[in-house]
């Protein structure tokens, strides 16, 4: 199920992408986008019972049952790379803002 | 009418990646992946060069990647350059935010509230206590979940806490930089050192000794780079706060 | 020498340069004239990072299709950032990391790195794009690539999800011998292909491009529409001979993509009035006809293409963005008359259109040619008559272009060029005659461009 879910947030942020004309509301829809990815990416590890891939003391570890942990890792980079582009993407923002005085695309009157 | 339109595309969209994935023979359903058809059996394993056998905690010694935490062993051991790449790009977007938002002589943006003598004080006790936590996450990120980038945006956001709880501050902006480029460098010069001054090495080869599963000296080059990447992060994502938060002077 | 240096050293300069930013241009133009001078040092090698071999760590491979790219991207890149040094000092350190990221991009074998260097480059580009001042513009852009490197990510996790493997020589191997059908990885790699159809311009997913390149300058133009353009596609190439399997109705899909893009780029630089529009409308279509020739399988010959536009692209984003800046704006009827003054530059510029176009004679000419006689002797009647039309088009307007540039009524308008660009245009402008007419190294190598040693397995 929680494949459905991953997928409907991508086509959530799909559609404020498609739809929305301020850019800070792009901004926001571009992260559902890449939350609603990440999480795909997530489900695309897990295993039933499986548990978080971290060898501690109490077991022996071998016949355990890890979920797949390298979507995990993969994802780490995924964040950490959305942060960057959100990052930049505000200061964008900030520079239209100072440049047209408003957010909305519509009202910038220029392409 | 636009948006309907987005709608009902959308909507379709999502129905055939949903349906095509469903009829799809070769992707696992939920829950159901075989890892042991997948290159991670071995990361779980240690068994990318040779079968090391069983793994104990707390036992086994010299394991091809030494980090308890399978998912560290695969961020900062196994797939070390995609983490460097990472790293890039943060630092990039860092720069870009200080070049964009501009200006050498910035002070404070005014804000609306003046913070009285009770939060400055309470905060600046809780920024000791954050920042200690973000280090410690991020020196044990080769044992327990964490590791450098969480702990990295733990002590940025004890800075940030300081930034909102008192209108006057700011941190030092020339020593972050310097922080930043340092264990920057550092992380490519260990990656170095891996390929040229171990004959036959590799660039960012873990050419310590991997001690012990689960000590926390173990795993040789591991938490160094985390706790570099840790710096690093931190840095970065304080100087992002400190532009967005200042303007300039006039 | 390992060809890890060529992305280490410009990263290890980068983080240290924010610290001497007075002196990070010097080491920019350093580092980048090390990796040209570097690249023939390097050993043909499949590189393992980390001590892991392929599939289990990261490899970067070095063969002759990643070579010819390097030293392409890599003296490309080297003459934008000479040109330009002294203007944007700013973008030193920004530069250095995009330099990293080209090679990481152009090296890399392993499909997640790819797209973690995807990233790496993209925002350096899109940083180079603020010298615009068009910030809306270059918004647009970052919201786009960043739309377009996740649906990349997503058709790769896809295939990791169906084949358990991040390596490309791998996962080509595991999609040969999994024994299912081409339908299985029809929508992964319908996704991939969008994704980098996003970055390499192709047209229904290209609305960033002429926001950024219709407004470029000396830096931000040839940067997009020559340097990163090649590296782009030679990537899509690389994915698209080495592990993409596309067959079925997914290839008609693609082709009807292709098709679109070539024939609405030709159209849309028909009907231009600025200059910088026609030569961006048409790098447009020529990066859907170098897919199109990836596709169509002669690898070797969409190679020889990359490398004629994108050294034509540097000409001609160069020399249009350095005289719009000096003229106000970029108009036809303003630019009228522009090399009656500047022959030098305008033979040179007369010199590469005419070979992007493929008259005889100049080097454009003989790719077109060679592709053309390829695909009719594998029997596809198709293709070629496309590419004669567009052409026949692109013959129209270029032509028409170059003759509004050298004729003129009134007076003609006074542009100053620096020796710097005389001097590169013209060794450029000279060598596309040479291989114009001397074609016999060029088509003797054809075949050896594409060696991958990916194919043969690397280090399994």
């Amino acid at each position: 199920m929680l494949q459905y879910a991953a997928i409907a947030m991508l086509m959530l942020g799909l559609y404020g992408l498609l739809t929305q004309r301020n850019v800070i509301k792009i901004i926001v829809s571009l992260n559902i986008f890449e939350i609603g990815l990440n999480l795909f990416i997530i489900s695309v590890g897990y295993v039933d019972d499986g548990i978080a891939p971290i060898l501690t003391s109490n077991f022996n570890n071998n016949g355990l049952i890890f979920v797949d942990p390298l979507p995990s890792a993969l994802v780490l980079t995924a964040i950490v790379i959305g942060v960057g582009t959100t990052a930049l993407a505000l200061a964008l923002a900030n520079n239209i803002y100072q440049k047209y005085g408003t957010f909305e695309i519509d009202e910038m009157g220029e392409e | 009418m636009k948006n309907f339109l987005a709608f009902v595309a959308v909507l379709v969209l999502g129905f055939l990646i949903i349906t095509s994935l469903n009829n799809n023979e070769a992707f696992p359903n939920y829950g159901e992946a075989d890892i042991s058809e997948r290159v991670s059996q071995a990361y779980i394993d240690r068994s990318a060069t040779e079968n090391p056998g069983d793994i104990t905690f707390g036992e086994t010694t010299d394991l091809e990647s030494g980090p308890a935490n399978i998912v560290t062993a695969i961020v900062a051991d196994y797939r070390s350059f995609d983490t460097l790449g990472e790293v890039t790009v943060l630092f990039i977007s860092s720069l870009g935010v200080a070049l964009l938002l501009g200006g050498v002589n910035r002070k404070r943006i005014d804000l609306d509230f003046h913070p009285n003598f009770m939060l400055r004080v309470g905060s600046r006790a809780l920024f000791g206590i954050i920042l200690m936590t973000g280090v410690y996450v991020a020196i044990h990120g080769h044992l327990t979940p964490g590791g450098g980038f969480p702990g990295g945006a733990m002590i940025a956001s004890s800075m940030l806490l300081l930034y909102l709880a008192d209108d006057e501050f700011r941190v030092k902006i020339k020593g972050f930089k310097m922080l930043e480029s340092v264990a920057g460098s550092l992380y490519v010069l260990i990656g170095l050192t891996g390929l040229l001054l171990i004959s036959g090495g590799f660039f960012l080869e873990n050419f310590l000794d991997n001690g012990v599963i689960g000590n926390l000296f173990s795993a040789g080059i591991v938490p160094i780079v985390y706790v570099l990447i840790g710096l690093k992060v931190g840095s970065e994502i304080s100087g992002i706060i400190d532009n967005f938060l200042t303007e300039e002077a006039v | 020498m390992s060809a890890i240096l060529l992305i280490a050293v410009p990263l290890l300069t980068a983080f240290v340069s924010i610290l001497f930013k007075k002196y990070s241009h010097y080491m920019l133009i350093a580092v980048s004239f090390l990796s040209v001078f570097a690249l023939g040092y390097m050993d043909l090698e499949t590189i393992t990072i980390g001590g892991f071999d392929a599939p289990f760590g990261i490899v970067l491979i070095l063969d002759n299709y990643s070579l010819i790219g390097l030293y392409l991207v890599n003296i490309l890149f080297f003459i934008v950032a000479v040109l330009n040094c002294k203007e944007y000092k700013k973008l030193s350190s920004i530069l250095l990391v995009s330099l990293a990221g080209l090679n990481g991009l152009l090296l890399t074998g392993d499909l997640f790195n790819l797209f973690v260097f995807l990233e790496v480059a993209g925002i350096a580009a899109y940083l180079i794009t603020t010298t615009n001042k068009k910030p809306l513009a270059t918004f647009n852009y970052l919201v786009q690539g960043t739309l377009g490197s996740s649906l990349y990510l997503l058709g790769l996790i896809l295939l990791y999800a169906m084949f358990g493997t991040l390596n490309m020589s791998d996962m080509a191997r595991e999609i040969g011998t999994s024994g299912y059908g081409a339908g299985v990885t029809a929508l992964p790699f319908l996704l991939m292909f969008i994704g980098f159809g996003v970055e390499a311009k192709l047209l229904p997913f290209n609305s960033w491009a002429k926001g950024i390149l219709a407004s470029s300058n000396s830096l931000s133009g040839p940067m997009i529409a020559s340097v990163y353009a090649a590296a782009i596609s030679l990537v899509f190439g690389r994915l698209l001979t080495n592990v993409f399997v596309i067959e079925g109705t997914l290839l008609t899909i693609v082709m009807g993509i292709l098709v679109f893009s070539l024939v609405a780029g030709e159209a849309m630089a028909f009907s231009s009035k600025k200059v910088k529009e026609i030569l961006l409308y048409s790098s447009v279509s020529q990066a859907a006809l170098v897919v199109l020739v990836f596709m169509t399988g002669f690898a070797g010959w969409a190679v020889y293409l990359i490398i004629g536009n994108a050294t034509a692209k540097l000409v001609l984003f160069l020399v249009t963005n350095i005289a719009a800046k000096q003229l106000g704006d970029d108009e036809v009827d303003t630019f009228k008359g522009l090399f009656t003054n500047n022959k030098v530059v305008g033979l040179a510029f007369t010199a590469v259109t005419l070979s992007v176009v493929g008259l005889p004679f100049f080097f454009g000419f003989v790719t077109k040619m060679n592709i053309l006689e390829n695909m009719f002797l594998s029997g596809a009647y198709v293709w070629p008559a496309l590419i004669l039309i567009t052409s026949f088009i692109e013959g129209i307007y270029f032509i028409r272009l170059l003759l509004n540039l050298w004729h003129t009524d009134g007076d003609s308008p006074e542009v100053k060029f620096d020796f710097v660009l005389k001097y590169v245009v013209v060794v450029i402008a000279v060598l596309t005659m040479i291989f114009g007419v001397y074609t016999k190294p060029v088509q003797d190598s054809a075949d050896d461009l594409v060696v991958y040693s990916i194919t043969e397995g690397g280090n399994f």
